[in-house]
């Protein structure tokens, strides 16, 4: 019979504890701020792709179609690889480490931001493009027939409109993007996961730290799903809709898929 | 025929459509339309659905593209310039500086959903025309006492009336100060009892500005049209003033159309 050891269980769950590990502390704080920024630049990538993909000059078109193509087609974890050891083993960029004042960046965190932003744009490309193509194309002519640019009616007209469709699956994604940051582990950056298996190798009690791990993730995406609620509650408002999801069914919806 | 690059010396004419032919796939769905409309001057297009109206007023605005021939606007070639005989499309800064100029009223209102019946006229006005936020502002307030709607600057699209969604478009339109209105049965749309309130606006801009109207309302054309165009499998079929053209057409399609719509 496998004895569980509580008092290690509960000195990496509970907060005021756990975090006086530097290891944890900083893990959680790196799978937060990569999570957010991938989650941005994800969005941007995905923006000019999904404008790519819709565009009338074929070649901005085949370059975003195979831009989405390679990056849902093959797996994060490979991708992820192949950023890191692959370029730093040529020297195109060998990923070094980027200080500001006290905090260091380190090139695995880098490479580890870049491949999940990257691979982020390939989905959000098409969860923009459909909420683009949602919008009647009514709107675009009536802001042509004003004098509008493609660009700038973009901008002002269809991108406003299309945000709300595409926040719903924006959600989702970051909920996904913050469990993803795990496969970091591999390239070593000093993520959440990372940092609760350095400490297994030193105490070797898997299950309890893998438990104590997955809370904390747990924590995330729940707190995640409850802002995200709130968000959504606030664009059905303002469109004038009375239709909500329930807090709970939010909840239970936005945390149960896998990530890609 | 004069040099396509000059501007047409006679500045009176605001439309000049020149054998304009577009096709879709296979369907001529513009032949040879050739029209000329007069500065101030109130233009009614009617014709049987898919004859073409709404192909010729996007052509105008080169919201379509023309395979042949030329439109004028202001004297100046719509989308496109002309090289060796050739029609070269224009580059879209172009296109939208002269589309500016043209306002455009849509069957389904077409009004910015994310926007106020403010925001919605004052758009253009800041963002393509640059104009002062203040001032748009201003400009906007009293296109909407024009339109009867003062009351309702800050409802969004969707708490107002069809006939009110129109007239909001409507003075989205005249916002950009257009010297060519192009309206595409703007009333089709409505319940019956809103029918009137646009047209009044209608009645109100005639003659004060250009307007192409595609409208099958007889009473609007009576009142307001200086002349009557029919339409019929993309050619202009007949042309007269409204008195000429419904108490005595001259064509076979005519009469067999305004049979239809009178009944
Ligand atoms: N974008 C398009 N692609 C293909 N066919 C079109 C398109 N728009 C209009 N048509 C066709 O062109 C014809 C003329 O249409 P339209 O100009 O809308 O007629 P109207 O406004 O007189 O009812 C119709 O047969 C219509 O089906
Ligand atoms: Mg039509």
């Amino acid at each position: 019979m496998y004895h569980f050891d509580w008092a290690l269980f509960w000195t990496y769950v509970w907060p005021v504890t756990a975090l006086q590990n530097p290891l944890i502390r900083n893990g959680l704080l790196a799978t937060v701020v990569v999570s957010i920024i991938a989650q941005v630049l994800g969005v941007v990538f995905g923006l000019f792709a999904a404008l790519g993909k819709m565009s009338k000059f074929p070649g901005f078109r085949w370059l975003a179609e195979g831009y989405i193509w390679y990056f849902r087609g093959t797996p994060l974890l490979v991708q992820m690889a192949l950023l890191f050891f692959g370029l730093g083993v040529t020297h195109i960029y060998d990923f070094p480490d980027i200080k500001f004042g006290i905090v260091t960046i380190t090139g695995a965190i880098q490479a580890g931001t870049l491949a999940l932003a990257i691979n982020e744009g390939a989905y959000m490309a098409e969860i923009i493009r459909a909420g683009i193509e949602s919008i009647d194309p009514g709107q675009m002519e009536a802001a042509k027939s004003l004098g509008m640019g493609y660009a700038l009616a973009m901008r002002r007209i269809i991108l406003p409109q299309a945000a709300k469709v595409i926040i719903p699956p924006l959600g989702n994604e970051f909920n996904n993007m913050m469990k993803t940051t795990s496969l970091m582990e591999i390239i070593s950056a000093g993520e959440l996961f990372f940092a609760f298996n350095q400490i297994n190798a030193r105490v070797f009690k898997p299950f309890e730290l893998f438990i104590a791990a997955s809370l904390y993730y747990l924590l995330l995406t729940t707190i995640w799903s409850l802002i995200q609620a709130r968000i959504e509650a606030g664009l059905g408002e303002r469109k004038g809709d009375t239709e909500k999801q329930g807090m709970f069914a939010r909840l239970l919806s936005g945390t149960s898929k896998g990530g890609h | 025929m004069t040099d396509k690059f000059a501007p047409k010396p006679d500045s009176s004419v605001i439309v000049q459509a020149e054998k304009v032919n577009k096709f879709f796939g296979k369907l001529h769905v513009l032949n040879n339309i050739s029209l000329e409309v007069r500065q101030n001057e109130v233009v009614v297009i009617l014709g049987p659905s898919g004859s073409g109206k709404s192909t010729f007023l996007r052509c105008i605005n080169h919201l379509e593209k023309i395979n042949s021939g030329h439109i004028y606007v202001n004297g100046h070639m719509i989308g496109y310039s002309e090289r060796n005989g050739k029609l070269i499309e224009d580059n879209e800064a172009n296109i939208s500086r002269q589309r500016a100029e043209i306002g455009m009223v849509f069957q389904r209102f077409n009004l910015f959903p994310h926007l106020t019946a403010l925001e919605n006229i004052m758009e253009a006005p800041v963002h393509v025309r640059k104009i002062a936020t203040a001032q748009a502002r201003e400009d906007a307030e009293r296109l909407l006492a024009r339109v009867g709607l003062e009351a309702k600057r800050n409802q969004y699209p969707n708490q107002l009336s069809g006939g009110q969604q129109q007239r909001v478009a409507i003075a989205r339109a005249l916002a950009m100060k257009p010297t060519l209105m192009l309206f595409d049965e703007p009333t089709s749309a409505l319940d019956p009892e809103m029918i009137g309130e646009v047209l009044d606006v209608m009645k109100e801009l005639a003659h004060q500005m250009t307007m192409i109207v595609v409208s099958h309302e007889m009473g609007f054309a009576k009142a307001a049209a200086d002349r009557v165009v029919f339409m019929d499998y993309g050619q202009i079929v007949e042309q007269g003033t409204p008195d000429e053209f419904f108490s005595n057409p001259k064509e076979e399609r005519s009469r067999l159309f305004l049979s239809q719509i009178l009944h």
